[in-house]
């Protein structure tokens, strides 16, 4: 039985229809007028226990929404969500008892007491047992070095060090099923590695994670699924390695030649590749196919008849892949 | 009381004394506001009587007032109206705790550290003006009780004015609002029986009246044992009332909660 069930699920707001200045201000105030936008829609998702859900999309696309559809916070307008075979919005309580949640740009600190109150009052709220909260607390120390801000007003905290109280207050209760969203947002890379390490290990001890971020190192570190929306619905899903080898068919080779790079010219002479001007004029990027060309038949073809001053292989990453998928140049 | 309950109480409570400088201000303006009622109906009233109240028993009003008023503003409304404007309500619909109970529990917390103040507050003011005395030990027990009753009385008055910020998405005007209706229908700003008699009539059916007039109804012996009773069942219907109201205005505030942005 999957952990999460999603089916159609819906979200609709109503949204002012106003028009700007002041005259529009005025028309409002005298004649409302609502246009509905639907936020997320008829989303199916399913996630098994143990799995790692990275869930992507382009500002707007939905992804916070239906995160809040999936923790109970909001009622979907149409469709059904079941947790742990719970309706996470009307059995609310109990549902809350089996998740932790991370929102990246809010957090669940209380902002004016220590890290260590705010972590002893959820402790409470979740019945956690005192020997489950020292082991937790020393196994958070361990990973995330909590204690060196345990004693620490939450608004004088760091935002790494703020974002690291956060997932312990979201993980306290050795939650079943864990939804961060935008957990990264914000850090520099020492901290976000750290952060990353930490849900591997996560993801390694059996939770199953669903993950928003606009970081894609996130999910190819931490993810072996993911699931694309755009304007509230599902792109793709599936696999991270399927992605990949599905639409990265191409690989790249930079080349700084001595003089200017001709880029007609070179397309005459080698029209199996597709060329394109780089950086400077000397700079030029050829892509081929690699299920027709090997790197080494490319560059041995390439170093023989150009005499490159020197040269570098890309291949394209998940982020170009992405950035197709929300533009609309690939399908599932 | 619940084990979480005493320690979202707990936490609001040291949340409150965080702010040292906030807590002295609201003590020493509520000793400015004892103070400056005591001047001017000292001069209202004179040697003579008005209302039923003399100087000595206006005294009185006027220190039950400030008690009552110490307690009753010392809620944190503003902080449970942000959490639905900013949308921190997001949060606490992941815990698994009733909200309701939550805030309550938060909001009487926060009260409570107003306790110490207004029992300072409330023993100088005695020691130096000499207010009339209650009028039996059991009034005094009995406005204990009523004085007890304001907690959840506030709380639930204050938490039904916030969740208008689920539609009004604003704040200040309501705020302004349900402080003035308090102060004025609680006599706190001037006694109720000073009032027209319509518009007694107007305060004793609403329940902020509970806050200030009926302890001091109570202390002053301006009802009898019966009445005192009858009093405190009213606040305690009052409390019990609202909070059942507001119930059922979550639930149905809870089904339309839009929180836009991450």
């Amino acid at each position: 039985m999957p952990i999460l069930e999603a089916r159609s699920l819906t979200k609709t707001f109503r949204r002012p229809d106003k028009a700007s200045g002041f005259k529009g201000a005025l028309k409002h105030l005298a004649q409302r007028k609502y246009k509905n936008y639907t936020a997320v829609d008829g989303i199916d998702l399913t996630v098994e226990a143990g799995e790692s859900v990275a869930y992507v999309g382009p500002n707007g696309a939905g992804k916070s929404t239906t995160v809040k559809l999936l923790t109970g916070i909001l009622k979907p307008t149409e469709g059904t969500v079941r947790v742990m075979g719970r309706d996470p919005h009307t059995e609310r309580i109990a549902n809350a008892h089996d998740i932790g949640v991370l929102f990246g740009q809010r957090t669940q600190l209380w902002w004016d007491l220590p890290v260590e109150e705010s972590l002893k009052l959820l402790k409470h709220m979740y019945g956690v047992s005192d020997a489950d909260y020292k082991a937790r607390i020393a196994k958070f120390d361990e990973l995330l070095d909590l204690g060196e801000f345990m004693p620490a007003l939450a608004r004088t905290l760091s935002l790494g060090q703020r974002m690291r109280a956060d997932l312990a207050c979201a993980l306290i209760h050795d939650p079943k099923m864990v939804y961060l969203d935008e957990p990264t947002i914000g850090l520099d890379i020492s901290v976000k590695d750290r952060l990353r390490a930490f849900l591997r290990e996560l993801v390694d001890d059996g939770t199953t994670l669903l993950l928003t971020s606009h970081d894609l190192a996130d999910i190819e570190e931490v993810c072996e699924r993911i699931v694309v929306i755009d304007k509230g619905k599902v792109a793709y899903d599936g696999p991270i390695a399927q992605l990949k080898a599905h639409y990265i068919t191409t690989k790249a080779v930079n080349l700084h030649l001595e003089g200017p790079a001709d880029v007609p010219a070179l397309t005459e002479k080698f029209p199996d590749f597709a060329w394109a001007a780089g950086a400077s004029p000397s700079e030029v990027t050829v892509t081929y196919e690699s299920a027709r060309f090997s790197t080494a038949e490319v560059l041995g073809s390439l170093t023989a008849r150009l005499s490159p001053r020197d040269l570098s292989l890309s291949e394209p990453s998940i982020e170009d892949v992405i950035r197709r998928l929300y533009a609309g140049e690939l399908t599932q | 009381m619940a084990r979480v309950d005493l320690a979202f109480a707990t936490v609001t409570f040291k949340r409150k004394i965080a702010y040292k400088t906030t807590w002295l201000f609201s003590i020493l303006f509520g000793g400015w506001s004892l103070l400056a009622g005591l001047a001017v109906w000292s001069q209202i009233i004179g040697d003579g009587e008005l209302g039923g109240y003399d100087w000595s028993a206006m005294k009185a009003y006027l220190v039950i007032g400030f008690l009552t008023a110490t307690l009753a503003w010392a809620g944190s409304d503003w902080e449970m109206a942000n959490r639905i404007l900013d949308g921190h309500v997001a949060i606490d619909l992941t815990k698994p705790v009733d909200f309701q109970r939550a805030r309550a529990a938060e909001y009487i917390g926060g009260m409570t550290a107003s306790v110490p103040a207004a029992i300072l507050g409330t023993a100088l003011a005695a020691l130096a003006f000499r207010p009339a005395p209650p009028v039996s030990a059991l009034a005094a027990l009995l406005t204990g009780i009523s004085v007890l009753f304001i907690f959840p009385l506030a709380f639930c008055i204050s938490y039904l004015a916030t969740m208008t910020c689920f539609i009004t998405q604003r704040f200040l005007g309501v705020q302004w609002a349900k402080d003035s209706l308090v102060a004025f229908f609680s006599g706190m700003m001037v006694p109720i029986a000073l009032m027209p008699v319509w518009l007694q009539g107007v305060a004793w059916a609403l329940p902020f009246v509970h806050f200030t007039t009926t302890p001091a109804s109570i202390y002053l012996g301006r009802v009898d044992t019966a009445g005192a009773l009858g009093l405190i069942a009213a606040q305690a219907a009052w409390a019990a009332g609202l909070w059942f109201i507001a119930r059922l205005i979550w639930a149905r505030l809870v089904k339309k909660v839009t929180i836009h942005g991450g």
